[in-house]
């Protein structure tokens, strides 16, 4: 019991990480129907923006960490604006493929870039919050998982409260659902997809930074799986759906630890694809999405 | 009278809560041409889409031939013999005039796939007599012009008659024309009316109609259904339908009870 | 295309003429030639899949890796059996063998094909993309997992078969199939499906059939690939067949201009040359691959060497 107890606090702050992704994949494919493959390099460039401004900030206390969050989601932020208005804008009402394509392209560019700029090897990340191993009730977790499941919930939290309670957050919701009405509203579709794009990439940021807490060492490939997963997540829960991807999120990351402790660890990696593929087929909308019709 | 070449027997669509086509009846018998008329949402569309396969019916039946079409896919139904045209036109972007004739006539390629690695005389003389029978097609339709030029720079009118022929090489007993007069002008009207009509005769075959035009319907129809959202209100000859009081309140509201067809 | 079999004789004329120079050819250039043909291969292979079918496919390497280990395990496991333990390069029986291990890599990559392709059936676009993606990193954990085949560090010793001659004549058999099949009638299908698969079943075609067969016919080239790769690398991992080995071969695909086979060959020479030339700026490399492919979607969509005046690629 206390082995499953453990697992289910590792699997959750694991699967806080997903979620804080599959946000930002979710929200892109909500006002643009397209898989923003960058999106995983995103969460790799905010746990490097961790990295180089975490000696600015106090060390191991919870304001520093913080500041060092905050950092990140801006340094993302900014560079999700950044691709969205040099790559995919230009692209707009294209083919959906060429659309991937070039997500592609800037997925790989950011990888390679980050090798060059990084450098390729793998690069330990310094304590940035208090770290202490807590025991409660026989049970053992670091601060960190802690502090990783206090501040992804409270960012989740965050997002839903801007995207029901603002006038932002009211314009995302129209474009996502019908962009040409939402247009002929008066909303400017340019900026509430660059607002979009800003709000998903900061989120992916502090993902980065909270893994990089977690697991310490990054490298600049260290998007490509968390990032493809937390897709999954996001198929998972519904596409487009915002609790949808918190949910997905916080199940992936449950089933994957409670693989990755049995006999069948060395199979984890295959596990999220296996989802995906059965999903797709068998449950396209996810758990929380609605099913489209095709018109003829 | 023999039985139907078609038959569509208490036959329903819904999408979630709508009912695009309710409890519809309709026979065709062989050689007919027949019209099927209604305002704008009657369910015509759908129930095209019904008989090609695309859509499967909630409840009732189609039956083509005397065969009951449940659960075919849509390229068996025409390989059964119905083909159809589109609404909003169809065409294969990359493909040029000539091929989009060819592609069809794959249901009469008497050559496999894989002799195309090997190109023996069946071969051959399976792939000639494919682009033949299409560039005569062509030539029946003054498209012949047009053989190797992508199909989508034709003029619209062309495009929809390319459509026509890509349906005619399937071989159809039946043929349904899904609104082939929209976009048209008034003269290309009275020569779509005009082509209708011979592919209805030379081809031996039996038509059914979608039209909003009503010059085109009462032109050519032998017999015309009207549908008012999905159930069918009138059924009869053009000059019955003409006349007939709940149709012209479908189409026009209950105050304009008066002559409406005339213009 | 009017004698499809002349080209055909030319390119195994060309092959032998090679294979018999082989001897006088520096070492090196013969390297990178049997580079550029295994991945002619893989880039026309794809290309039927995702050029002219229009199913975009990121696994293409996972259906290398299947083909890669078959054939590799005929020629390990089965070859000492059929052939005797003392094999010598260039024999007959061993040119024997080889064809027959390639022939179950493509096999084997076939039904791997088929597997994938029938989920293709009700996805379209970035979902299959995703679909195909993880199938192929499904693959590559199986095999990390899977002990016989060497696991994670891979399978060493796989016996040196792959000549120049080899390489040539599947390139040219894997251009002619794709060519000979995408101009016939038949072949028609795979680009009226491509196009608009409702208008397609409304001409007759099966748009599933022609999904399927695409995947299993360009998955069967791409483990006839693997299946030459593992016996001129003579040493293969689960790890060389991951997804940016998959995305380079789509890059190839993209850049020659998807559907356009003599672009694709063209686009595959050039990024197999491409970084032998840019030796002195190897880190620069994958830099100068992204920005290509984006300015590329930017500025020429259709391909680079696409010089036809309509695309597929940009189509409304």
């Amino acid at each position: 019991m206390t082995e499953f107890l453990q697992q289910l606090v590792n699997g959750l702050s694991l699967g806080a990480i997903y979620a804080l992704i599959a946000l930002g994949y979710t929200m892109v494919y909500g006002v643009l129907r397209f898989i923003n493959f960058a999106h995983s390099d995103v969460f790799m460039v905010g746990a490097f923006a961790g990295l180089y401004l975490a000696p600015l900030a106090p060390a191991g206390s919870i304001l520093g960490g913080l500041l060092v969050v905050i950092g990140a989601m801006l340094a993302a932020g900014l560079l999700g604006v950044t691709i969205e208005r040099l790559a995919y804008r230009p692209l707009r009402g294209a083919p959906t493929l060429n659309v991937l394509i070039t997500a592609i392209g800037v997925s790989c560019l950011l990888q390679s870039a980050g090798q060059l700029v990084f450098g390729a090897a793998p690069r330990s990340f310094p304590v940035i919050f208090p770290a202490r191993a807590l025991s409660v009730g026989g049970l053992d977790f670091s601060s960190n998982q802690v502090v990783v499941l206090v501040v992804a919930i409270s960012l989740v939290v965050g997002l839903r409260l801007i995207v029901f309670r603002t006038r932002m957050g009211a314009a995302l919701r129209a474009v996502s659902q019908n962009p040409r009405a939402a247009r002929l509203m008066g909303i400017d579709n340019d900026v509430v997809i660059r607002f979009t794009f800003a709000l998903g990439s900061a989120l992916a940021g502090a993902g980065g930074v909270l893994y990089a807490v977690n697991y310490p060492s990054i490298d600049p490939l260290m998007g490509v799986l968390p990032g493809l997963k937390a897709f999954v997540a996001a198929i998972l829960g519904g596409i487009g759906s915002i609790p949808g991807a918190a949910l997905g999120g916080l199940l992936l990351g449950l089933v994957e630890t409670f693989v990755g402790g049995s006999q069948y660890s060395t199979y984890k990696d295959a596990i999220a694809f296996a989802l995906l593929i059965l999903f797709l087929l068998f449950r396209p909308a996810g758990l929380l999405g609605k099913t489209r019709v095709e018109k003829v | 009278m023999p039985a139907p070449l078609l038959q569509l027997s208490r036959a329903t669509v819904r999408f979630g809560g709508l009912t695009a086509v309710d409890t519809l009846d309709l026979a065709l018998g062989e050689h007919e041409l027949v019209g099927l008329i209604g305002p704008n949402g009657a369910g015509k569309t759908t129930a095209f889409n019904l008989i090609t396969g695309l859509y499967a019916p909630a409840s009732g039946s189609v039956a083509f031939a005397g065969r009951d079409l449940a659960g075919l896919a849509p390229h068996r139904i025409v390989a059964a013999g119905i083909a159809r045209t589109f609404q909003n036109i169809r065409l294969f972007g990359s493909l040029s005039v000539l091929d989009h004739v060819r592609v069809a006539g794959n249901l009469h390629r008497t050559a496999a796939p894989w002799q195309a690695l090997v190109r023996g005389r069946a071969f051959r003389e399976s792939e000639a007599a494919v682009t033949r029978r299409a560039e005569e097609l062509l030539a029946l339709f003054h498209l012949d012009r047009f053989r190797d030029a992508p199909a989508r720079s034709l003029p619209y009118g062309e495009q929809r008659r390319l459509e026509i022929v890509r349906a005619l090489a399937t071989r159809p007993r039946l043929l349904l024309l899904d609104e082939p007069a929209a976009g048209l002008n008034p003269q290309e009207k009275i020569e779509l009316v005009a082509l209708i009509q011979r592919v209805h005769r030379e081809f031996d075959l039996t038509i059914l109609l979608v039209e909003h035009s009503m010059r085109v319907v009462m032109g050519v129809c032998q017999r015309i259904a009207v549908l008012d959202h999905g159930k069918k209100i009138a059924e009869g000859p053009p000059e019955a339908i003409r006349r007939d009081p709940a149709v012209i309140e479908a189409y026009l509201g209950p105050e304009h009870a008066t002559a409406v067809f005339h213009h | 295309m009017r004698h499809p079999f002349s080209y055909l004789l030319l390119a195994l004329v060309l092959g032998g003429v090679l294979s018999a120079l082989s001897d006088r050819i520096d070492p090196y250039h013969l390297d990178v030639l049997i580079g550029v043909g295994i991945n002619v291969v893989l880039a026309v292979s794809l290309n039927l899949i995702a050029g002219h079918t229009g199913q975009f496919s990121l696994g293409h390497a996972g259906f290398m890796a299947v083909g890669a280990y078959a054939a590799a395990a005929v020629t390990i496991f089965l070859g000492p059996h059929l052939i005797g333990d003392a094999p010598s390069p260039g024999g007959l029986a061993e040119n024997a063998l080889f064809g027959a291990a390639l022939l179950g890599g493509g096999l084997a990559a076939a039904a791997a094909g088929l597997l994938v392709g029938i989920p293709s059936l009700r996805l379209r676009g970035d979902y299959l993309a995703l679909v195909t993606l993880g199938f192929g990193e499904i693959i590559r954990v199986l095999l990390q997992n899977f002990e016989p085949l060497g696991g994670a560090l891979g399978l060493n010793g796989i016996p040196a078969y792959t000549t120049v001659f080899w390489v040539v004549a599947t390139a040219a058999a894997t251009v002619f199939t794709v060519g000979c099949l995408v101009r016939s009638t038949y072949g028609l299908g795979f680009l009226a499906v491509r196009d608009d698969e409702i208008a397609a079943s409304a001409a007759g075609l099966d748009p599933a059939r022609y999904k399927v067969v695409a995947f299993t016919a360009g998955a069967f080239f791409a483990g006839i690939a693997g299946g030459l790769f593992g016996h001129f690398k003579m040493t293969i991992t689960p790890s060389g067949f991951d997804f940016s080995r998959s995305i380079e071969i789509v890059v190839m695909v993209i850049l020659g201009g998807l559907g356009n086979t003599f672009g694709v060959i063209l686009a595959a020479v050039l990024l197999t040359l491409l970084p032998e030339l840019l030796r002195p700026v190897a880190e620069y490399r994958l830099v100068l691959y992204s920005l290509l492919l984006i300015g590329l979607m930017l500025a020429r969509p259709q391909g680079l060497f696409n010089f036809r005046p309509r695309s597929p690629a940009s189509r409304a």
